[in-house]
Order: structure tokens, then C-alpha cells, then sequence
């Protein structure tokens, strides 16, 4: 297999007093190609996130594999993480950096050439719009500001995987906007873009191929086209609500 | 370990903290400013209080039979700085309580003060008296004060001092009177003069409390940079962003603990300086003669002692940091930690104890008294070594607790269990086990210090082994509802495994005996100890069946099922099998308590582990055990001693004791589900 994203029977069991043996995510399976954008469809609590941390290495899975560009994430976690840009809501910035240190920060912990460094800093201050304000501390910064420090550090270390888990929550629409533009730059630089979300305008308009995902088990993954004709609804949203409903 | 990865968010962490105006005030500004203006405020006060206690007249009463010749004396002598007035007062303990005086001065007869006496006996009892009992026939003077108030206990204080002085003129008056030639003065001059020198003593009082105030300043500062580092992450949110880097969990840990390290170190050196400052500047007086003197072998190993205490509180600090979920529960949980810290670290203030005992395998504890002794010139090298050995694997040990802290899924996830802590049952066991030995090395040592009942040969023997070993192994194998065949190995050995063993019993007992001559060259046993040990282990008074059941077939029963039993079956999967045999090897060792002991009980222990681990089956290992200690009792009966044979005997012991060990390997039916190379640790 080629793909630079591989998972196989994926599963995630928690535990805890109160609910028990929570079954987070069960056997999934999927695959992403270079230059795609992969969204993952579901409600909150489907098992988006938990897929994409366990793809992250954050959390370990239960049982089943996943690999970026053959690392393994259990056996070779930190050469899966060199290649990997991990972006989500809950993945915040350091306060007390200038957005230049953050961005240099990232390249740097990500073994990005170390004589390249400044160059590349530079280049993603210029392309992402921050010079104005790259020597301001994040904490200084407005949620948009922050918004593209974060992008630029993601990609500080320009990773041909790109994890972006349900990246506008909290946005205004001008910024998911910007972002969905910026995530389309990235496909066409060739990047694989694994994307969550539960907003089904926003995969409808993003994704190349969407994985449905609901109580932790991919119900159903294809083009949106292929999803139309497989369900014979056309808009996502019915479509989402086909799958659902018949597996409930 | 990637040093350049280290390096990088070694920085990191020190530029944030930097940046953190808390840490910055908390850490340094703080204590610039507060402790002089404490100094200053506590200097004021007292400098009030004594210009205040100088200007005092204090206003007394007196009364009693005696009164006259209280009032001679007072006024025969003169009281420089100190400012008298009797006030005439009708009932002197109204006037005490009314505050019109400071003190009453009681004279009493002898015959006054005995019924006195006899009618107080109730409250004397209660309240001893700080005098000395009264002679029969001598008058008393009672100084009566209020002990609440500062002026009415200064002024009883300097009546009292003023007074002994009074009566001891009028005694010198009277024996001159009475014909006595010389000033009593002159009887003999008394001196006091410690052989020990000035450096030597102030090292000594020093050492006593260095280790804790370094404890102290370390904790206390570096918990600044701690619950920033993991817990303060967690809040922010950006733990989850770094733990997505290409990072190692271990390089994390390592920068983070270095960047901890480093804060307590600059805020101890700030702290120093700053009572360095003082001390120049004559705001903290230090004691006359005190003379410190640091050579540097003694700082050297102070040094070398001390790094390892700082990587262990930091690695402690880390892993709080790491299990609490907020800056704010960090906090909650520091105070608790920082208490429990402090308690080993007192060690050294203890009266009596010494470097030569289990202290030296209490982490902290050992250090304590190791830094007093260095400091007092006296270097005891294999006991300073053990201790800085103990010190580095609780270091190690902590770091890597550190390490997996930062691994748990708990710091991401909302579930506050993982698929052992729900199972529970043998996998939890697993991780519970070395807790349980913890807590039955604790009751055996508490039982043995605290129950004067169990100190008897019989019921010590009849609680160790059948309470303590054989109990605390079943009630383990029903908590955790182990598999009993395999928690205790009871499998059946081959055939040919048997007289190995037989022929190990008196092989390796030459062995043994030639270990701890070994050891004994390094860490010396007094004689008295030994003979108090075959005194104490083979009492007179009880008969010899008695004694090879309770010193032979007992432990060779209950102690392997303890220590061969669930201790074993509970750490297969976490340790590869040498690690194995040396881990349940020293906690054996340990278990038996006596410093000289470990050594020759732990290496009993590695053989008898590695014997469970070849058989897969722990008869074996009773039969060894049972029969090495029935041979050595059998050979102490007839004055045997084994300890004073020639190294050849031990030679020839270890020989053949190799021999059957290879014989046992070569018929092995090895103990299963052992953690191997390359296997995940459990």
C-alpha cells in the first residue's frame, strides 16, 4: 500500500467509573492518498477526535494499526510525528511566545533543517499574513491572528500529512473561510489532509472522499458522488441521516 | 534521547518561565523583598519590646512570714537597669490580676511553705513544679506571675535571676562570717571544652539541618516551575500541541525536569545569598564560635549526594504536576507532598541514628545523615556510597514514573481509567504488587518496634510467617482473583531437579558464608551483633524440634509462597529475568530487616528466585530454603562455624553449588509467561 495514511481495524476502549468500558472507536478502516483531503463525517461523540489522536500517537489504540508514510504509530511514534501536522480546536498556542518564536518552536522540535530554519519562518509569516504582527505575544493576539499563527505552526516543519480535527469550531465565518482556503492550498502543494468535522456544508465543499462515521465505526467512505448514488439522496446532510438511521 | 531535542525545549521551557511573571515574583522578587522586611519588622519589634522592658518599673507586692528578709536583700543590693517598686496592697492576687502589679513575691516559712505544700499536692502532681523540691526546714519564696503577660513574665524573670544572686551574696556573707577562708568562688573553676574542632561542631549542627532546608528551598522553588510546566500546559491547552510533536515523551520529561531543576537551584542560590547578605550585614547573628569549614572532599561528595535528591524532588514535582488536571488540583496536592517530603529529610535532627542502619535505604533519609556525618569530618565510604546508589535508583526510578506520567491517556482524555484499573483482577495486580510488599515490609517493621508481644522468638516467628507471609499472599490471591496454581507456581519440577537441590543445600550455604565474608570486608558486622542474632534466632529455652520447625520448615513454607508466590507471578511480565531475580533477590533481603543481613539474605533470595524461574515451581526453592536453614542451625548446634573456614571451602562451595545450578538449568521447565528481550513491558 502507498497510501501515506493507513488504518486498519483501528479501536479505542476507555474506562471509566462512571460509564464503564466505553467503546470509543471499533475496527475502523481507512486509507488517504497524497494531494486528498479524507474528511471524517459524524456527530460529536462519533469518534473523530479519538481516531485522529490515536493517528497523532496522543492516545494509544486498543487494538488495530495506523501509519503515516509507514511509521507505525505504536512501534515508531516520534518518525509518524515528524511527519505529521496536528491541528485542532483544543491544540492551543504558547501564550507567552511571540507568533516568530512559536513558528520557529515548532520547526525546530520538528527536526526541520536547522539552516532553513529562518528562511522558512520568514516564508509562512509573509504567506500567512502575520508580519505585522510576528513579534507580538500570542497572548496579545485576536482569535483570527492566533487562528494563522496556529496554521503557520502546524506546517512550520512542512509535513506531507496534515491532521486538521474540527478546525473552525469557534471561528466567525471569514475565518473558517480563510482556513478552508488555506486547507485547499495545502492539497494542492500535494499534502495529505486528513479533515473532521461535523459541519456537512463544510466537507461537502472540502472533502475529496468522506468517511461516515457514527458510534465509533465508519459506516460508510466514498467520493461524495459515489455516496449520492449509493444512497440515491443528493444532499450530504440526507445523506449522513440515511446511513445513520439505517444503522440505528 | 535526542540531546539537541532536549536542548531545544530545555530553552523553551526556561524562556517561558522567564517570561511567566508569576514565577519571576513568586521566585525571586519575593523572597528579596520579603525577607528583609520580615528581618526588619522582627529586629523592630524586639528592639521595642527590650527599650519598652528597660523603661519598665516593675511594680511588686509582697507578703508572708519571710516578707522582712525578702525586703533586706532586695534593698542590700543594687539593681543596675532594673527598676523596682513594692506596692503596699491589701490582697496581692486581686492586684496581680487587676494589673495594678507585675509580680507577687510569696515569703513563706518552712512551716508555711509545708502546709502549703500538703494543701497544693493535687495541683503540684499536675503541675510539676521547675524548682528544685524544697529542703525540709528552708523558707520558700514563690515569684507569682501572670504567664500571659510579656511584662509580668519579664519582670518575674529578672526578680528571679536577681533574687539567686541576692541569696547567693548572703551565702558567700555567711560562710565568710562563719570562717570560711577563700571566696567560695575560688572552690574550682569549671570548664567546658569539646575535643571535637569549632569546624567540626558547627558541621555537625549544620548537617543536621542542610539536607532539609535544601528539601525545603528545593521544593518550594521548583514547585513554582512544576505546576506550570504539566499542569499549567493542561490548562492552556498547549500539552495536547507539543505532545503532537516529533518529540520523545522521555526528551520532554528530561527538558522539563531540567528546566525545574534549574529554577530551584537559582532560587536556592538566591536564598543563600540572600542570608549570606545578612549574615555579612549582622542581621542574622550567627552563634560566636562558629567556624564552617568545607574541605573539598567534603563537598565533593555533599555534591554528589545532593544532585541525585534534586533530580529526585524535581521528578516528583513533575509527576505531580503531571496527575493533577489544573494548576489549581496541582496546588492542592503540592502542600501534602511537600509535608511528606520533609519527613525523611528530619532524619539527621533524630538523636541516634546512624548511617549504619536501614536508614541507608531510605531515600532522603540517607542523605540527611550522610550530608551530617560529611559535614561533622567523619566519611564512612561504604555507607556513602550505598546511600548516593540508593538515592540515584530512587532518582531513576521517579524520572521514569515521570516519563510514564506524561504517557497516560489521562492527561488528554476525560476516562479515569485504563483496561487494567477496570478489569482489575491479575493485570491490576501486576501494578499493585510492589504497594502490597511496601505495606507488609511497613507492618513487619512497625509490629517488630511497637508490639513488646511479638518480640518473643515464638509469636515474632508465628506472625511473620503465618500472618504477615502466608496471609498477605492469600488475601492478595483473593482480591485480585489470581489463578492459585499459577500465582503460587505449583507445578511439579522433573525428577532429576531433586538431588541438585539436596547437594545445593550445603554447596550453597559454603557460598553464602563465603558471600558475606565478602561483604563483610566492605561493610564490617560488629561481633557483638552476630552473637546477639544466634542468641535472639536459637534461644536456650526452646527445644531443637521447636526451633527447626519455626527457623526451617516455616520460612521454607511461608516465605517462598510470600516471596515466590505473588511477588514473582506479579513482576514476571514486568521485568526480563535477571532484572527479575535481582528485584525479588533485594525486596527478600530486605525483609529481613537487619542492615548486615541484606546481602547474604539478598543473594538467598536471587538463588532462590532463579531457582522458581528455571523450574517454573516453587517446591524446589521450599526445599532449598528450609534446607539451608536447618543445615545452618544443625551446624551452629555443634559449634560449627562456617564463617571462619579458609576462602577454599567457599570455593569448592561455589563450585559445586554452580555445578547443581547448571544440573536444575539443565533439566529446566521454565517458569511461564516470563518477559523476554523485545517484549512491551506489562
Amino acid at each position: 500500500m502507498n497510501e501515506p495514511v493507513v488504518v486498519q481495524g483501528l479501536t479505542k476502549y476507555f474506562y471509566d467509573e462512571s460509564r464503564g468500558e466505553v467503546r470509543a472507536v471499533q475496527e475502523v478502516d481507512f486509507a488517504c492518498r497524497a494531494g486528498e483531503i479524507f474528511g471524517l463525517l459524524g456527530a460529536n461523540g462519533a469518534g473523530k477526535t479519538t481516531t485522529l489522536r490515536m493517528l497523532a500517537t496522543i492516545l494509544a489504540p486498543t487494538a488495530g494499526t495506523a501509519s503515516l508514510l509507514g511509521h507505525d504509530v505504536v512501534r515508531e511514534p516520534e518518525e509518524a510525528r515528524r511527519h505529521l501536522g496536528f491541528y485542532s480546536s483544543s491544540t492551543a498556542l504558547y501564550p507567552r511566545l511571540t507568533a516568530r518564536e512559536t513558528i520557529e518552536f515548532f520547526a525546530r522540535i520538528n527536526r526541520y533543517p536547522a539552516a532553513q530554519i529562518a528562511q522558512r519562518v520568514g516564508e509562512l509569516i509573509e504567506r500567512f499574513g502575520i508580519a505585522s504582527y510576528a513579534d507580538v505575544r500570542v497572548d496579545r493576539l485576536s482569535t483570527g491572528m492566533k487562528q494563522k499563527v496556529s496554521i503557520a505552526r502546524t506546517v512550520a516543519h512542512d509535513p506531507p500529512v496534515l491532521i486538521f480535527d474540527e478546525p473552525t469550531v469557534g471561528l466567525d465565518v471569514l475565518n473558517a473561510l480563510e482556513l478552508q482556503e488555506r486547507i485547499r492550498e495545502f492539497r494542492a502543494q500535494g499534502k495529505t489532509i486528513v479533515f473532521s468535522t461535523h459541519i456537512m456544508s463544510e466537507a461537502e465543499k472540502l472533502c475529496d472522499r468522506i468517511a461516515i462515521i457514527h458510534d465509533g465505526r465508519i459506516l460508510a467512505c466514498d467520493t461524495l458522488d459515489g455516496l449520492r448514488r449509493a444512497t440515491g439522496t443528493h444532499y450530504l446532510e440526507d445523506i449522513f441521516v440515511c446511513y445513520v438511521k439505517g444503522r440505528e | 534521547m535526542n540531546r539537541a531535542s532536549v536542548r531545544i525545549l530545555f530553552l523553551h521551557e526556561m524562556r517561558m518561565l522567564a517570561r511567566d511573571r508569576r514565577t519571576v515574583i513568586l521566585a525571586l522578587v519575593l523572597p528579596l523583598l520579603v525577607m528583609p522586611l520580615m528581618l526588619y519588622v522582627v529586629r523592630s519589634i524586639e528592639r521595642q519590646r527590650a527599650r519598652s522592658l528597660k523603661e519598665t518599673t516593675f511594680r511588686y507586692a509582697l507578703s508572708g512570714a519571710e516578707a522582712g528578709t525578702v525586703r533586706r536583700l532586695i534593698a542590700a543590693r543594687s539593681a543596675p537597669g532594673l527598676r523596682l517598686e513594692e506596692l503596699p496592697v491589701a490582697d496581692a492576687e486581686a492586684a496581680l490580676r487587676a494589673r495594678r502589679i507585675h509580680f507577687h513575691l510569696r515569703a513563706l516559712s518552712a512551716a508555711e511553705a509545708a502546709a502549703l505544700e500538703e494543701a497544693e499536692v493535687e495541683v503540684s502532681r499536675r503541675r510539676p513544679r521547675e524548682e528544685a523540691a524544697r529542703p525540709a526546714g528552708v523558707p520558700l519564696v514563690e515569684i507569682r506571675f501572670q504567664g500571659d503577660r510579656e511584662e509580668s513574665r519579664a519582670g518575674a524573670a529578672a526578680m528571679r535571676e536577681y533574687l539567686l544572686e541576692a541569696a547567693r551574696s548572703e551565702r558567700d556573707r555567711l560562710l565568710r562570717e562563719r570562717g570560711w577562708a577563700m571566696d567560695p568562688a575560688d572552690l574550682f573553676r569549671l570548664e567546658r571544652r569539646s575535643v571535637a574542632g569549632a569546624a567540626q561542631a558547627a558541621g555537625s549542627q549544620i548537617g543536621k539541618f542542610l539536607t532539609l532546608f535544601f528539601v525545603m528551598f528545593l521544593l518550594s522553588g521548583g514547585s513554582v516551575a512544576a505546576l506550570d510546566s504539566v499542569a499549567g500546559e493542561k490548562e492552556r491547552g498547549s500539552l495536547e500541541t507539543l505532545l503532537t510533536t516529533a518529540a520523545r515523551r522521555s526528551e520532554i520529561v528530561a527538558a522539563k525536569q531540567l528546566a525545574i531543576l534549574c529554577v530551584a537551584l537559582a532560587i536556592l542560590l538566591v536564598n543563600v545569598l540572600n542570608i549570606l547578605a545578612y549574615v555579612n550585614f549582622k542581621l542574622i547573628e550567627l552563634p560566636a564560635d562558629w567556624e564552617i569549614a568545607i574541605g573539598p572532599a567534603a563537598l565533593a561528595v555533599m555534591v554528589a549526594l545532593l544532585i541525585p535528591v534534586g533530580v529526585f524532588l524535581s521528578a516528583v514535582l513533575l509527576s505531580l504536576s503531571a496527575y493533577a488536571r489544573s494548576y489549581k488540583e496541582a496546588q492542592l496536592y503540592f502542600f501534602p507532598v511537600y509535608l511528606v517530603s520533609l519527613v525523611p529529610a528530619v532524619a539527621a535532627v533524630l538523636p541516634g541514628v546512624s548511617l549504619r542502619s536501614a536508614i541507608v535505604l531510605v531515600p532522603l533519609a540517607n542523605v540527611s545523615v550522610a550530608v551530617r556525618e560529611v559535614l561533622a569530618g567523619r566519611f564512612d565510604w561504604p555507607m556513602i556510597a550505598l546511600a548516593a546508589a540508593v538515592m540515584v535508583l530512587a532518582a531513576r526510578g521517579t524520572m521514569r514514573f515521570s516519563t510514564r506520567m506524561l504517557s497516560d491517556e489521562r492527561l488528554i482524555t476525560a476516562a479515569d481509567l485504563d483496561a487494567a484499573a477496570w478489569a482489575r483482577g491479575p493485570a491490576l495486580f501486576s501494578r499493585h504488587v510492589f504497594a502490597w510488599y511496601a505495606v507488609m515490609a511497613a507492618v513487619l517493621f512497625a509490629a517488630a518496634v511497637n508490639f513488646p508481644q511479638l518480640r518473643s522468638f515464638r509469636t515474632q516467628l508465628l506472625f511473620n510467617e503465618l500472618v504477615l507471609f502466608l496471609g498477605g499472599s492469600l488475601l492478595m490471591i483473593w482480591k485480585y482473583r489470581l489463578p492459585v496454581r499459577d500465582a503460587l507456581a505449583l507445578r511439579r519440577p522433573r525428577a532429576a531437579v531433586w538431588p541438585a537441590v539436596v547437594a545445593a543445600v550445603p554447596a550453597g550455604h559454603l557460598a553464602a558464608a563465603g558471600v558475606f565474608r565478602l561483604a563483610d570486608l566492605v561493610v564490617p558486622v560488629p561481633q557483638r551483633l552476630l552473637e546477639q542474632f544466634g542468641r535472639e534466632l536459637m534461644p536456650a529455652d526452646v527445644p531443637a524440634w521447636q526451633l527447626y520447625l519455626f527457623v526451617a520448615l516455616l520460612p521454607g513454607i511461608c516465605e517462598e509462597i510470600a516471596f515466590r508466590g505473588p511477588l514473582l507471578y506479579g513482576l514476571r511480565r514486568r521485568f526480563r529475568p535477571a532484572t527479575l531475580v535481582l528485584v525479588v533477590g533485594v525486596i527478600f533481603g530486605v525483609f529481613h530487616i537487619a542492615l548486615f543481613r541484606l546481602i547474604p539474605t539478598a543473594f538467598l533470595g536471587m538463588v532462590l528466585t532463579a531457582l522458581a524461574l528455571l523450574t517454573g515451581s516453587i517446591f524446589p526453592g521450599m526445599l532449598l530454603h528450609a534446607g539451608n536453614n536447618a543445615y545452618a542451625y544443625w551446624l551452629a548446634r555443634r559449634n560449627i562455624l562456617v564463617s571462619e573456614w579458609s576462602w577454599g571451602w567457599y570455593a569448592a562451595g561455589a563450585a559445586v553449588f554452580a555445578a547443581c545450578l547448571y544440573a536444575i538449568y539443565r533439566a529446566r521447565t521454565p517458569y511461564p509467561g516470563l518477559r523476554w528481550a523485545g517484549a512491551p513491558r506489562e
